[in-house]
Order: C-alpha cells, then sequence, then structure tokens
C-alpha cells in the first residue's frame, strides 16, 4: 500500500505508469514490490530528464536568438561559414563588443561617452608614441614666449546634428569647461588640469583661435590631447553645461541608442569628413565580470572585448595559438607600484628603499603572475609616454640584504602591507613579495582593504606598504613628477612618502621655464635617474593593454587608449 | 484586521526610519570622502579647492545632522536626490533596475516555491529510503555550492560549450533561465529542507493518524492532512527568502550583466554614494516589511489559530 502511494507522488507527471504499477505491486511481496519501485522511480527519473533535455534541446535549436534582435544577424552570420565553409560576411552586419564598464554614463558625465567609442573628437589626439598629432585642430602654433597657442581648426567639419564645426563651437566648449569641474567616469573635465594657468581664449577667425597663458606653456600639447580637448555640438549643452539627450561630436561614429548599463549602439556616420567607418553598426554591451566576458567571447555572442581590463591574462593566455580568436596588445598607461611610508623607520632610510626594489624579481612577478603581459620597472614614469627614459631593472639579493643590513643591523622588522582586496591578484602578489622581504630582515602583515579605506589609512601614516597604480592622464611627464617628488606634490602628502629632494625642486622649476625642449627633456630624464634611485615609491611593473578578439574581425588593433574602432570590420 | 494593518503600517515607517538613519551613520563612518571620490576617476587627484566646490555641489558641506533632516524632507515629499556617482536622480535610477531585480527575484522565488515544497514532499514521504538520502545530499550540495562557481559552470556549459543559452544580459526568458537557477537553487534547498522536516513533525500528530485510522491513501494523507500544517513556517520562510531575491544578488547580477539593484547597492557602497545606497535601503526595506505583511496575511488565511489568536487580542 505505501509503496503503491510512494509512487504516486513520485511519478506525478506519469499517472498511466503508476497506475499500471499500482496493479503490479498489489500482488508482488516485499522484494520484488522493491525492485520494481527502484526499475519504476529510475524510469521516471530518466523520463523527466529526457524532457528537459529535449525542452532545452528545442530552445537550443534556434541558436540565433541568443542575442537580442540587433545582435541576431551578427549571429546568424557568425554561425554560417562554419557551416557552409563559404564565407559570406556582409559587412553591414551589426558588430558587437563588449567591455566592462558602461563607456557611455550618459547626460551627467562629463564626456557623456568615452573617447574609444569614436563619437565625439578631441582638437588634438596622440600617436602610437604619445606624441601629440592635430584632429580637429589641423595645424598650431606657440607664440616666441611659450604664453600665447594659436589653433587652426579643420573646416568643413559638422557635427551629427548638423552644426557646424569653427571657433564659435570651440569657444562654446571652454566656456562649459569655464563654468567648473564636471565629474566622469573617465577623467574629470577639469580646465585647470587641462589647460594650466589659462588666462584667456578667444576666437581669432572663423576657424582659428587663441589661448593665453600666464607662464610659458610649451608643452601644452601634451596636456589637451584626447579628453583634454574634447569637442561637442554647442547646441547639445543645457544651462549648467551637462548634455541634452545623446551626445553630438564629430566622430566616425554616431551614438544611435544608449541604453544605460547594458549597450551602446553606434552607427557610422556617412557624413564624416575623414575615411569614414568600416562598420555600419557597432553594439558596446557591458558585462562586467571577466569570465563572462570570456565565455561570451568563445561562444560567439560578442566579437571582441575593449576598455581598460579588457581581459585577464590569465584567460587571454587560453586563447593564444586559437585559430577562432586573437590577442592584441600595446603599451598601457597605468603603472603598479609599491607606496613606502617615508616618514617613519625603516623607510625613511633611502638605503631600506634600496634594499627593498633590489630584493624585488620583478621579471618572475611578472611571468608568474601576468603571464608576460607586464613590463618589469624601476621608473616612475610610465612607459607610454615620449619622455620616458629606459633604465635597467636590477635585481640583486645579496646587495639588497647588505644594504638592510646597513639599516636594519641583526633586528628583524615588522610592517603592515595594504592592498587592494577588490583585485585578485594582489593577494598573490603580496604574498610573493613578501617572501622576498623576509630575506632581508622584513616581515610583511598583509592587510587587504577596500580601496578608499586603504588611501584613508596611507593619509593617516599607519601602514608600511601599499600597493597601488597610477595612470597617466596625459603624455606630459611633469604631472606625475609633482605629485610624487615634490616636497608639496599631492601624492606626496597624501600618501606620506615623505620624500625631498632639492635638486628634483630646482629642475623641475627649471623645467617649467624652458622654452626649449632639448633642456626640459634633460631635466625630466635626470629626474627619473633620481627616482629609480631615491625611489619615492617603489615601482613594479607597466601594464600591458591586453584585448582579445575574433579572427572573423579584422583591424582590431589596440591603441593607447582603446582601439582603432573606425578600423573594425568582418574579414572576407 | 484593521488595527492589525494600521500597526503593520506603523512598524513600516519605522523600520524605515531606522534603516535609513542606521545606513546614514555606517555611510559617514566609513573612511572616504565622496567628493574626493568622484573627482579621483582616471588617476586624477583633485586639489582641497575642487574636493571644496564638489562637497558643496553634493550638499556635503553641512553638518552630518542637517544632511540628513534635508535627506528625509526630500524624500516626504517624494526625491531621493541625487546620486553623487552619476549626477542621476536616485529614483530615476532606481525605477530603470528595480523592474530587472523584480523580474529576476519573481521567477526565482516561482521556481524555490515549486521545488522547495515538492522535493520536500517527496523526501518526507520517502523518509530514510534511498530517495531521500539522495535528496538530503543534494540539499547539501546545494547549500555548499558557491554561487559564483555554480553561475561559471552553467555558462560554461550551457552557453560556451552547448551553445543553447546566452551568458548574459538583460532580455526575455532564455536570459533568466541561468540566473534563476542559480538564485533559486539554495533558496529551494533551504525550503526543501524545511518543508521535509515540518511534514515529519505533522506524521506523528493525532490527526495524521486519525487520518491514517480512516483509511485514507498515502497522497491525501500528505497533501490534504499533513501539508496545509507543515507548510506554515515554510511560507514564512519563502517570505524572507523573497525580500532576499528582491534585494538583489550582487553577484547573480554582476555575473550575468543584469544591472539590477543589488549591483547598484555595492557600486553605492564603494563610491560612498549615500543617495544611493538611501535610496536602495528604502527599497528593500519596504519590499522587506511589505513581504512580511503579505506572509502574515497567507498565515492568517491559513492557519485557523492565528486568526483565533488575533481575535481574542
Amino acid at each position: 500500500m505505501s509503496l503503491r502511494i510512494y509512487i504516486r507522488v513520485v511519478s506525478l507527471g506519469n499517472i498511466q505508469e503508476v497506475a499500471k504499477n499500482n496493479c503490479s505491486l498489489n500482488i508482488r511481496g516485499g522484494k520484488e514490490a522493491m525492485k520494481f519501485l527502484r526499475k519504476n522511480l529510475l524510469k521516471s527519473i530518466m523520463a523527466s530528464i529526457m524532457v528537459l533535455i529535449m525542452l532545452l534541446g528545442s530552445i537550443g535549436c534556434n541558436k540565433t536568438n541568443v542575442n537580442n534582435n540587433a545582435s541576431k544577424e551578427a549571429a546568424e552570420q557568425t554561425q554560417k561559414p562554419a557551416e557552409s565553409n563559404e564565407p559570406q560576411v556582409d559587412n553591414d552586419t551589426e558588430i558587437v563588443l563588449a567591455g566592462y564598464r558602461n563607456l557611455a554614463p550618459g547626460e551627467k558625465d562629463g564626456y557623456y561617452c568615452s573617447k574609444i567609442l569614436y563619437v565625439w573628437e578631441p582638437l588634438i589626439t596622440q600617436d602610437e608614441n604619445a606624441a601629440p598629432i592635430p584632429c580637429l585642430a589641423e595645424s598650431w602654433e606657440m607664440s616666441e614666449d611659450g604664453t600665447r597657442w594659436t589653433f587652426n581648426l579643420r573646416q568643413g567639419v559638422q557635427f551629427h546634428d548638423g552644426t557646424d564645426f569653427n571657433a564659435d563651437a570651440v569657444i562654446a566648449n571652454f566656456d562649459r569647461m569655464k563654468m567648473g569641474i564636471k565629474k566622469s567616469s573617465f577623467y574629470p573635465l577639469d580646465i585647470d588640469s587641462h589647460y594650466p594657468n589659462l588666462t584667456g581664449y578667444e576666437k581669432t577667425g572663423e576657424y582659428q583661435i587663441c589661448l593665453t597663458f600666464s607662464v610659458p606653456s610649451p608643452t601644452q600639447l601634451y596636456n589637451m590631447v584626447n579628453f583634454g580637448s574634447a569637442i561637442f555640438s554647442p547646441t547639445g549643452f543645457d544651462e549648467e553645461g551637462n548634455f541634452k539627450g545623446i551626445v553630438q561630436g564629430t566622430g566616425p561614429f554616431k551614438m544611435k541608442e544608449n541604453v544605460l548599463n547594458e549597450y551602446v549602439l553606434l552607427e557610422r556616420n556617412e557624413d564624416y569628413y575623414g575615411e569614414k567607418a568600416k562598420a555600419k553598426t557597432m553594439r558596446i554591451k557591458v558585462i562586467p565580470d571577466a569570465d563572462t566576458r570570456f565565455s561570451a567571447l568563445k561562444a560567439g555572442e560578442i566579437m571582441g572585448v575593449i576598455d581598460l581590463n579588457a581581459i585577464p591574462a590569465a584567460l587571454a593566455v587560453e586563447l593564444e595559438g586559437s585559430e577562432d580568436f586573437a590577442l592584441t596588445t600595446t603599451k598601457s598607461t597605468m603603472i603598479r607600484f609599491l607606496a613606502v611610508n617615508g616618514t617613519t623607520f625603516p623607510f625613511n632610510d633611502v638605503r631600506m628603499r634600496q634594499a627593498l626594489s633590489l630584493a624585488l624579481d620583478r621579471n618572475m612577478l611578472t611571468d608568474e603572475l601576468y603571464y608576460g603581459f607586464a613590463t618589469p620597472t624601476t621608473n616612475i614614469l610610465n612607459y607610454a609616454t615620449p619622455f620616458y627614459k629606459e633604465i635597467p631593472v636590477n635585481e640583486n639579493m645579496e646587495q639588497a640584504k647588505a644594504l638592510a643590513q646597513e639599516v636594519l643591523g641583526d633586528e628583524k622588522i615588522t610592517v603592515t602591507y595594504l592592498y587592494n582586496s577588490g583585485e585578485a591578484t594582489q593577494k598573490a602578489e603580496a604574498e610573493l613579495i613578501s617572501s622576498w622581504l623576509s630575506e632581508i630582515g622584513i616581515n610583511c602583515e598583509l592587510q587587504p582593504m577596500e580601496m578608499a579605506t586603504m588611501k584613508e589609512e596611507m593619509k593617516k601614516g599607519e601602514y608600511g606598504l601599499a600597493r597601488l597604480q597610477q595612470g597617466l592622464s596625459n603624455s606630459e611627464p611633469a604631472t606625475i613628477f609633482r605629485r610624487f617628488m615634490l616636497t608639496s606634490g599631492d601624492h606626496n602628502q597624501n600618501y606620506v612618502l615623505g620624500y625631498q629632494s632639492d635638486e628634483v625642486d630646482e629642475l623641475m622649476a627649471k623645467a617649467s621655464e624652458a622654452l626649449d625642449m632639448t633642456v626640459r627633456t634633460e631635466c625630466y630624464n635626470r629626474i627619473q635617474e633620481i627616482s629609480t634611485k631615491e625611489l619615492p615609491v617603489i615601482p613594479l611593473f607597466n601594464d600591458t593593454t591586453l584585448m582579445a578578439y575574433s579572427t572573423k574581425l579584422t583591424g582590431y588593433e589596440a591603441k593607447l587608449y582603446g582601439i582603432e574602432l573606425p578600423q573594425v570590420t568582418w574579414s572576407e | 484586521m484593521k488595527h492589525y494593518l494600521l500597526q503593520k503600517l506603523f512598524s513600516l515607517f519605522l523600520v524605515l526610519f531606522g534603516i535609513s538613519l542606521a545606513a546614514f551613520v555606517l555611510g559617514i563612518l566609513t573612511p572616504g570622502n565622496p567628493a574626493e571620490l568622484a573627482l579621483s576617476k582616471g588617476g586624477y587627484s583633485p586639489t582641497p579647492e575642487q574636493i571644496k566646490e564638489i562637497e558643496i555641489e553634493m550638499g556635503l558641506d553641512v553638518p552630518y545632522p542637517v544632511q540628513y533632516v534635508k535627506w528625509l524632507n526630500r524624500v516626504l515629499h517624494g526625491d531621493l536626490g541625487t546620486s553623487y556617482a552619476s549626477s542621476r536622480p536616485v529614483r530615476q535610477e532606481l525605477i530603470e533596475r528595480i523592474p530587472i531585480t523584480l523580474k529576476l527575484g519573481s521567477c526565482a522565488m516561482v521556481v524555490t516555491c515549486i521545488n522547495g515544497i515538492l522535493i520536500g514532499c517527496i523526501a518526507a514521504a520517502f523518509r530514510g529510503k534511498g530517495i531521500d538520502k539522495i535528496v538530503q545530499l543534494g540539499i547539501n550540495i546545494s547549500l555548499s555550492l558557491p554561487a559564483f562557481w555554480f553561475a561559471l559552470l552553467l555558462i560554461l556549459f550551457f552557453s560556451e560549450s552547448l551553445g543553447w543559452l546566452p551568458t548574459s544580459g538583460n532580455g526575455g526568458i532564455r536570459f533568466l533561465i541561468m540566473p534563476t537557477t542559480v538564485l533559486a537553487l539554495p533558496a529551494s534547498a533551504t525550503a526543501a529542507r524545511l518543508m521535509r522536516s515540518s511534514l515529519l513533525a505533522e506524521f506523528g500528530k493525532p490527526y495524521y493518524l486519525a487520518a491514517i485510522a480512516r483509511g485514507t491513501n498515502r497522497f491525501e494523507q500528505i497533501i490534504k492532512n499533513a501539508l496545509p500544517n507543515a507548510i506554515v513556517p515554510v511560507i514564512a520562510l519563502m517570505g524572507n527568502t523573497l525580500g532576499g531575491l528582491l534585494g538583489g544578488s550582487v553577484i547573480v547580477e554582476t555575473i550575468f550583466a543584469l544591472p539590477g539593484i543589488g549591483s547598484y547597492a555595492i557600486e553605492a557602497i564603494y563610491g560612498r554614494d549615500y543617495p544611493a545606497l538611501q535610496g536602495y535601503v528604502l527599497v528593500t526595506g519596504c519590499v522587506y516589511v511589505l513581504v512580511s505583511l503579505l506572509v502574515d496575511g497567507i498565515s492568517l488565511l491559513l492557519d485557523p489559530k492565528v486568526r483565533v489568536g488575533r481575535r481574542r487580542l
């Protein structure tokens, strides 16, 4: 009796069989009934699994519905060559890419969207070596005293909304910047940062503007590349300088749709003044998780990953040697370093900082933890700027021990090592570094922390070592030197580095007055040499920008900032 | 009943006030200046003057109690303030995100209810037998599986290898299958475990023995007699689970690229975005209280003892 009920409860979806079993079980004894029960249970479970698989299978058959309607065509196209071996790709098919963050935060963002979407353009952009090159400004001229810059603007350019690009449009953008600093997900829109010592801006012709500075500014061009001189349609601003609706730029792509936190839809600007974008439409999706982005790439849902942190090195190595996917790399503007509390023992002694630097096997660090997608350095200046000076990286444990011995004697000390708990690799990195430091008498107490909390701790000076990173907002190295190496530098103060050098102060003063670029470069070279000897911080490595894409695409090439999106298209 | 509802409504306001105050206090106790963080993107380091300017814009230049009272005043007028991070109205951001979490949470709840009750009943009916042991093992495994790992495993299998389901994104039912499974798995396991133990507790009671003595079949004994009594604690549990699901799941939302309110809360915490955090706390607080109200209502309908108890009160 009870056995019958058991079967009824379990095999709810198979009533007929239950009835049959009930009859059978009534006439069978204990063991036989159990045997029958197990058999039928198994049957029911198997039947249920089969139904489930068939249901999922029927869903799976319609593969092209994986993406939404717009990317449906792309999915169909990417499936076709594999099935028919006839690579017929319609170049107008939408290309779907993905990044980890919202590349178009919208109307309240100072820039509305990132430069890498090629919707807006700056007056000046940069080449492969981070040197300034023309974009919306065709040419420029600096006055003899270096206080006046004249820019000649490109003619025959229109914003996406049909407004003409001219000196009035540029002046309107300067007026907007003058309203005050604007927050952004990328870099704050801050006129004082991009145009230090600016005293005036004026229209000197229909296609000419002039900027005036209170002090000679021979490297002003480096300050204003990309985000520093972004130009938008003047009709697109409200009274507060925020955007009204979708951004209107002059770039090779127009923004057609922006669904915050989900995707941005770009469309080729058919009226673009230069070489038109090769792809007709592009959809840039937001997929925050790196593993999911990787799976989406492998599943063919997206054709490439872009932006910072596009793909972790550990996942990228899986794609090496694959025929279906390729990697593209370039120099990154990010440098990783260890900040040291230079106001207290032992790191207030330069020998101890040198010992620390010498004890680190940076090659092993970058090879083992970052799979070679990073370049060891002891230079505080990032290698993406044209002012970077190549200085050999020294590693010598014996020398490190000797220097540490001079400072510590036979004592061992314990220091607090702070690292960002949000980055998984930093833990492994901290463990590796602490193992090397233990050899020179430093025991590290590892403390994972959320970044904002960590910086507050550092401000209070309650740390010994802290793992940080620094981006290069423009190619002018003075910004980095000023922040880390001048006594009044904000990082020097906030990170309690305690660094002071009269020579650096003098060199910085000399460089700021020098109109001759050779003199300026000499000053910067000397400062870099000092930085590797006196080590206000302990540089570890320069990042490598790493992106992956399907070989169904062509023109996918990593740049200093993003990829050359207008060149990306389907392979023939 | 009217008195009961009024009492609940009053407690709703108390709870919302309490949690919003707690969130505010915890926010200001946490290190990190929101104005400085908002300006520190891309390695930028703002000057003290710039921080001051943004602090004034954000309303952080006044004492903390004034900040809280101002916020409370705005909330009473239907304005949840402006997000420090995005500069957009918090109400608008929540309106955009809530439907996504609601959709995901509802699906997970339906799956949890069906699975939890069904599996719990089966395990109880087969107490001590092989199937019960399998269910128990399944429950333990389900509770032990880390959500992120299970999510990635599903993506690897169903999206990357088989290509049946989309890896991520906000769309139709196909986009919800994997996130729902991940969310519903531990919830279903907890519900099934409770359902089983609750049913087993009912099996020894006199009314149940009387039902057996009357000659009813096993199905009737469980479904008609034991289940209505055993399900009351399960419904209470479901209420808590629903509250949790509607509060958003950070892991599931992040992995499956679903911009719901769970990921919103985390972004707000990292950016010290107090208005966004307060808005989130208010919404989830409301959800919890309303769900508990709903659960109480269902318990009233199902359990005569509760009704009688209330009448006496």
